[in-house]
């Protein structure tokens, strides 16, 4: 006997995160099954990334993006693999420089401007930080300026809609997954505004879905941004 | 699958009796934990075999009383550079273990706000003993839930949330997500909410006051909110309460566990089928009495991943097994304030929750943010950092003299007050709590 002797049955919605969309913050509740099928997208991904057995994965993230990062979480488990958890904040940023130095991860994604300026304020060394780590992932434009300005590598997450797509170590392009989701330029062709559509059941569905991310798709599965 | 209607969510462990509460005590504690941690954590091995204790001379919980050595904090940092070990030396199980692939999922930290975070190692386990505190403040299945943590501490919440079949809505702790907080609690009328701390509160009351949003209606969905990070004020208490939110305050249980308080908010209650909890004396090793000041000392009885084992956790508090009126049989712990915070002026002894309240009445410092400038226990001046929102009327210096005034009105010591805007104090967060004590 641990804990509660038994639980109540789970709820159909797992959780509800949000999609932003500019200024926008839609609640976007999503099902046991959206997370696992999720899940199962995200590990390629991650692999791509050089995550394998035994490594570890730092996911810089915040509560509200739990439906995003928490199939990573799950990604990570099932490449054998590890993660480990910071608040995508100036006042956590500490946090992201100390399990750098403590756990040596493989991966460290979703580093943004917030968490820049709180250890350019802390009176930390960019490159020093993150140097150590062999892929290193921005979650927002000024991010990989920044660290890329300090001689880094620097690979990108771009969130779109309810899903992500990553960079991996070996392309220029960001990745995300033809077979579940139909990805489109409102400009046909050349760069505008990301759609979304789902192709898999969702809890909430996506039709043609305006992200407010503005990329280019160069072929299902691989899109640039602009 | 159960009533909704009952008043506990596991009545027949919440409720058990003392004496089956102490007999599974022991059967977790001697037949399983003890030796479990003995044979495979590097720092409860070595701190045993230093004073010359073996598991098997450890038969009976008065053995366990008076034989098994302390290990705290120090110690851990301690075994962590002197074996380059993040664990410190607690890990039971290895991370690179085959077996154990899809169990061991990941290492999260504390919260570091009184050093470097320390890993902690994590396994799938599924809802966490939170669920009898989530039902006690009145979340039912069916129900949405405000889920307002950080990353760090993991996906345990959000699965004790589901664990009572409710619906965690995500929300961060940060000023910057306070309108959506706002927003989401009109719009999903969530019951339950973990957790509010002092900073987020200010940070709600900054955004009630820029825009026309009633509070009273806002939160009226809410049955119950914990309130966690650092203890609350009166006046913040009292703000809090005039929005219609009942707060349950949370507690550390000494990094094994939490305690929280259940309606008849007498006590936090702590759950003695998953910690060993002592209370001794701050400077030795003698158990107090019941309901007297004393030192947490706290085992788990469930963790073995990384166990603490008579964990010394440098919190003062007041611990009492006597029955609660709530019907709940397990112990309940009252804060008093951390042990390396006192310090003594003239031989007066002054913990910051001591000065909370003085803090707060002055209506400039209502946040309560301050920290004691502390260069050792005995101290010839007691020296306060104190945060402010505005300069108030008459300027800084009347300011400094209202609130040196209140704190040597409550604590007997005439202070010595340095003044600081609040967001000097905030940015040594993390963002549900500030360092209490300074040395400079």
């Amino acid at each position: 006997m641990t804990f509660a002797a038994a639980y109540e049955d789970p709820p159909v919605a797992w959780g509800v995160g949000r999609v932003v969309v500019g200024d926008e913050v839609i609640p976007w509740p999503v099902s046991m099954r959206d997370i696992d099928d999720e899940t199962e997208s995200m590990v390629p991904r991650l692999a791509a990334l050089g995550l394998a057995e035994g490594g570890l994965v730092l996911i810089v993230s915040l509560l509200s993006d739990t439906i995003h990062v928490y199939p990573f979480e799950q990604a990570a488990g099932k490449l054998g693999a590890l993660y480990s958890s910071a608040d995508r904040s100036p006042f956590d940023a500490f946090r992201t420089a100390s399990l750098i130095r403590q756990l040596k991860p493989t991966v460290v994604m979703g580093i943004d401007r917030r968490v820049l300026d709180g250890l350019v304020d802390a009176g930390r060394d960019l490159y020093e930080v993150f140097a150590p780590v062999p892929a290193v992932v921005a979650a927002d434009d000024d991010a990989a300026t920044r660290l890329a300005a300090t001689g880094l590598t620097v690979r990108r997450w771009l969130t779109i809609g309810p899903t992500s797509a990553l960079q991996p170590l070996d392309d220029d392009a960001l990745v995300y997954d033809p077979t579940r989701w139909e990805i489109e330029s409102s400009n046909v062709g050349a760069s505008g505004e990301l759609v979304i559509t789902n192709l898999v059941d969702r809890l909430t569905p996506c039709d043609r879905f305006r992200t407010g991310r503005r990329g280019e798709v160069l072929e299902p599965g691989l899109l640039r941004t602009t | 699958m159960g009533d909704p209607n009952r008043r506990m969510f596991s009545p027949e462990i919440e409720a058990m009796p003392r004496e089956d509460i102490e007999r599974l005590q022991e059967e977790k504690l001697l037949g399983d934990l003890v030796p479990w941690a003995y044979e495979r954590s590097g720092l409860i091995r070595e701190t045993w075999d230093a004073a010359g204790v073996k598991p098997a001379d450890i038969q009976s919980l008065d053995d366990f009383h008076e034989k098994v050595p302390f290990i705290d904090k120090d110690a851990i940092r301690s075994y962590r550079d002197r074996h380059d070990d993040p664990y410190g030396g607690l890990l039971c199980l290895d991370p690179a273990d085959p077996k154990l692939r899809g169990v061991f999922s990941a290492i999260f930290s504390t919260s570091g706000t009184t050093g470097d975070p320390t890993p902690a190692p994590y396994a799938g386990r599924g809802p966490s003993m939170l669920v009898r505190e989530f039902w006690e403040a009145g979340t039912r299945p069916g129900d949405h839930f405000m889920h307002c943590l950080f990353t760090f501490r993991g996906p345990g919440i959000h699965e004790t949330i589901r664990g009572i079949g409710a619906t965690p809505v995500f929300v961060d702790h940060q000023p910057e997500d306070i309108g959506t907080l706002l927003r989401l609690s009109r719009e999903l009328r969530p019951t339950g909410w973990y957790t509010m701390s002092g900073p987020l509160l200010m940070m709600i009351e900054q955004a009630l006051q820029a825009g026309d949003v009633d509070p009273v209606d806002t939160f009226s969905s809410y049955t119950g909110v914990i309130f966690a990070g650092e203890p609350l004020g009166p006046r913040a208490r009292s703000r809090v309460e005039s929005w219609g939110l009942e707060l349950f305050i949370q507690t550390s249980l000494g990094d094994v566990g939490a305690a929280t308080e259940c309606a008849e908010h007498d006590g936090c209650h702590f759950w003695e089928d998953c910690a060993f909890v002592e209370t001794l004396d701050p400077q030795g090793t003698d158990a107090v009495g019941d309901g007297e000041r004393g030192e947490l000392v706290s085992t788990t009885l469930v963790d073995k991943i990384a166990p603490l084992i008579r964990y010394r956790s440098d919190d003062l508090v007041r611990v009492t097994r006597e029955p609660c009126a709530c019907g709940r049989t397990h112990g309940r712990v009252t804060p008093l304030g951390r042990k390396g915070d006192e310090v003594v002026i003239d031989g007066v002894s002054v913990l910051p929750g001591d000065i909370w309240g003085a803090v707060e009445l002055v209506d400039e410092t209502q946040a309560g943010l301050f920290q004691i400038v502390r260069t050792g226990c005995e101290m010839d001046a007691l020296r306060l950092r104190v945060g402010y929102a505005n300069e108030g009327p008459k300027g800084l210096a009347d300011l400094k003299t209202r609130v040196t005034d209140s704190v040597a009105s409550a604590v007997g010591v005439q202070p010595e007050i340095d003044l600081v805007e609040n967001a000097v104090l905030l940015r040594q967060g993390p963002p549900h709590k500030i360092p209490r004590v300074t040395k400079a």
